[in-house]
């Protein structure tokens, strides 16, 4: 970690590139959304766009925990804090997606499909 | 006492205090907006309507996007400021910091007003109509009328309160001068006072009477319509006189000594003669717990209190006597069958509490003398004198009311009737939803025709706002030839650059927003076209449309081309076509109800950091000359949250603003 004024001196240009950077990948991300030759995938906007800006920022955010954040170099305690809070964050949008997955069955679904209707529902009383 | 390890580094993680503390913090930062994007995931794939793609005007997102990163950059060269000990540089850098997140808030709050500021409708047939709802204004005659903007509405509304008091000022003096009276111009209380302009969103209702009910009444929508009544100079008055009883004795009197009918009314009729002596009409108690309401009593939320305590009491007290009746009968029942269990003897025993009751209850409904329950009165029905209009909210109203009723029940079983007659308040007035539209979405119409196996282009053309019913419905069918000729031109222009696949089905199509989506741009492009003669195909009509930067927070009603093409038609909705009508708030469907919870609670994050770093930049001047280390730490600390703060961001301009 820069701790050492001449160290910090040196780390700022890092800075101000990272920045330049981000910038740059701002103008990248609405470009793709927004420019119809840099349009991905089909027409319009789809799971490629989605996914394009989706990686984009990933990185971006990767840039600015590893370089503003300090995270490149930080001490063993930090890492194991944040695996922990990304593992339980993933693990809560997991439950969401275990509820969608496992419907409550009523018993009136059609052809299985677990979901509550309405429409059996009214025919079956 | 001095704390240990503000600036050294503890032994065990090498680590200073406030950084284990912010790291923890940040972890549950991440679990917190991660279970909020988990919910933005979750809602847009089951979403069971069309969801609002690329809805949000793309440039105060991007400003907002630069100014966030810039800060970002200036908040970690502040802190190296102060590693390398320039108190100066220091300060400019972390100033520069707090103004970006000044302009962030700035520019999330003019994003915020378009929102709230934008009317959307559904109509029945699932047709998204958004736009800018018009004003309207309540005038002394008690017409409605309708204008484009508040200010119009506001000025119209004066200008008739000045000519109505104008006229009745005029009136009373010639009637003053025809006795041969002084007249020194009208009081306060007689002149008419312009009401306040209104959204055309609501339900206008034009009541002979209204029925409370005495249980539910809601007492805030009670005091607006009062509020509203006395505005326009009219008042809810009851009608008749009205006696109701919540205690037995004063109804039928003692055991020993039972009060027969006539008994009653001789009783009823000399209370009447009592409180008419006195000089003001108003609701009168009488007995232990009873109310004599005389005819023109004002409505008041205390006397529908006072009502409902009778009420309550008279109910409480039928409710005693009638498990008293059963508490009796089962009795008997036991006295003619001892020993037998009571599911033994239920076929034949007669428990019924209810019909031994009605006996005391004779055709009209009256408790006979020497009754042992009292009449209850749960309602309480006030006059409208004059009637008129009421401004009605929607979401007051239990179901969409239809002309023909002539009568609307709200939510809280308050009832608002029409009269009968000629000259009756005619209820329900017209009071269509009116706006200029600036987009119309006919994707879920499309969906809907789909899950019905039906073409959606046809019931497209086929829903409300193509048809004669509606009065501006040409231009519309206008704008809708355009579109399609458009949207026909760009599937041309798709497959003569794409090509078709081996089974000749085009490569790359239209998108449905493309198709079923007229947005803003659309209005304004197709608006330049037919003033400049233009047709899609023709050469120059592509450079008409505006691009994305134009209409910085959404559609500009206020902008002078747009007013001076009329780009943004009218469109009235009869009340009865809309299905629901909110502004762009969390009420109007998921979508916007997660943007304004990740972008609201991303925006207390912002002013919450900014106080933070404002701490540091105007208070720690003492700090810096005693512990200059001490302070390096703490603008470190505040900067690590700083950067959580625009790392989620970067994640929710492109999800939000760009998907």
């Amino acid at each position: 970690m820069a701790d050492t004024p001449e160290e910090i001196k040196k780390a700022q240009k890092k800075y101000l590139l990272i920045g330049l950077i981000l910038f740059v990948f701002t103008v990248v991300t609405v470009s793709v959304a927004t420019v119809p030759w840099l349009d991905f995938g089909e027409h319009g906007f789809d799971a490629r766009d989605a996914t394009i800006g989706l990686v984009i920022a990933t990185i971006k955010a990767g840039l600015v925990g590893a370089i503003f954040m300090h995270l490149s170099h930080e001490k063993k305690t930090i890492y194991v804090l944040i695996v922990i809070g990304i593992l339980m964050g993933i693990f809560l949008m997991g439950l969401t997606g275990w509820v969608f997955g496992d419907p409550t069955e009523y018993g009136n679904s059609v052809e299985g499909d677990g979901f509550y209707n309405p429409e059996v529902m009214a025919e079956q009383h | 006492m001095e704390i240990p390890h503000t600036v050294t580094p503890r032994k065990d993680n090498g680590l200073f205090n406030a950084k284990v503390g912010i790291w923890l913090f940040l972890a549950s930062e991440v679990m917190l907006f991660g279970g909020l994007f988990s919910a933005y995931v979750f809602m847009r794939i089951y979403a069971d309507y069309p969801w609002p793609e690329r809805a949000l005007p793309i440039v105060p997102g991007l400003i907002n996007t630069f100014v966030l990163i810039g800060s970002s950059v200036t908040v970690v060269f502040a802190w190296a400021s102060l590693k390398m000990r320039q108190w100066r540089r220091f300060q400019i850098f972390m100033a520069i910091t707090i103004a970006c997140a000044g302009i962030f808030m700035v520019l999330k709050a003019i994003e915020y007003k378009a929102k709230w500021d934008h009317q959307a409708v559904r109509v029945d047939d699932f047709t998204i109509v958004e736009g800018h709802v018009h004003y309207a204004t309540i005038l002394s005659n008690g017409k409605v009328e309708h204008f484009h903007t508040k200010k119009e509405a506001q000025e119209a509304g004066e200008k008739d309160a000045e000519t109505a008091n104008k006229v009745a000022e005029e009136k009373v003096t010639t009637a003053a001068k025809e006795k041969d009276e002084e007249f020194d111009g009208l009081g306060k209380a007689d002149l008419w006072k312009a009401g306040k302009p209104f959204k055309a969103n609501v339900v206008l209702f034009k009541p002979e009477t209204i029925d409370f009910s005495l249980v539910r009444a809601h007492e805030s929508w009670v005091n607006a319509m009062l509020e509203q009544a006395e505005k326009r100079k009219s008042r809810l008055v009851t009608a008749r006189d009205l006696f109701i009883y919540g205690d037995i004795e004063d109804y039928s009197g003692t055991e020993s000594e039972p009060m027969s009918s006539k008994a009653r009314a001789e009783q009823e009729a000399q209370l009447v003669k009592k409180f008419a002596m006195a000089d003001e009409k108003k609701d009168r108690k009488f007995g232990q717990n009873s109310l004599f309401i005389p005819a023109g009593t004002l409505l008041s939320y205390t006397l529908l209190e006072e009502a409902r305590k009778v009420f309550v009491a008279g109910r409480a007290h039928n409710a005693a006597t009638r498990t008293t009746i059963l508490k009796e009968n089962w009795k008997k029942v036991k006295e003619k069958w001892p020993g037998d269990k009571y599911w033994e003897q239920a076929s034949e025993a007669r428990i019924d509490a209810a019909t031994q009751l009605d006996e005391q209850v004779d055709e009209a409904g009256n408790c006979s003398a020497g009754s042992k329950v009292v009449s209850l009165v749960s309602t309480l029905s006030f006059k409208m004198d004059p009637p008129q209009p009421l401004i009605i909210k929607r979401s007051w109203i239990k179901r969409p009311v239809k002309e023909q009723d002539g009568k609307a029940e709200l939510r809280d079983d308050t009832s608002l009737n029409a009269g009968e007659g000629e000259d009756a308040a005619p209820g329900l007035l017209e009071s269509p939803l009116a706006l200029s539209v600036d987009a119309i979405d006919f994707r879920w119409v499309a969906q809907k025709a789909e899950e019905a196996g039906n073409d959606p282009m046809e019931m497209i053309e086929q829903s409300w706002i193509f048809s004669k019913a509606n009065k501006n419905g040409s231009t519309y069918r206008k704008i809708w030839k355009v579109h399609k000729k458009r949207i026909g031109q760009l599937e041309q222009r798709l497959i003569d650059k794409y090509g078709k696949d081996e089974e000749g089905k085009p490569r790359r199509v239209a998108t449905e927003t493309d198709r079923y989506r007229v947005t803003w741009q659309d209005f304004v492009h197709y608006a330049r076209a037919e003033h400049d003669a233009l047709m899609p195909g023709d050469s120059g009509f592509d450079d008409l449309r505006p691009k994305f930067w134009n209409g910085f927070a959404g559609p500009n009603h206020k902008d002078e081309e747009i007013h001076k093409l009329h780009a943004f038609p009218e469109l009235e909705i009869p009340h009865h076509k809309v299905s629901m009508q909110s502004m762009f708030t969390p009420k109007w469907n998921t979508y916007y109800a997660i943007y304004f919870t990740l972008t609201g609670l991303h925006g207390l994050h912002v002013v919450g950091g900014a106080i933070v770093l404002s701490y540091y930049l105007f208070f720690s001047k003492g700090l810096y000359r005693r512990n200059p280390e001490w302070l390096a730490n703490r603008v470190e600390v505040g900067g690590l949250f700083w950067h959580f703060v625009d790392l989620v961001w970067i994640f929710l301009f492109p999800i939000l603003y760009l998907m």
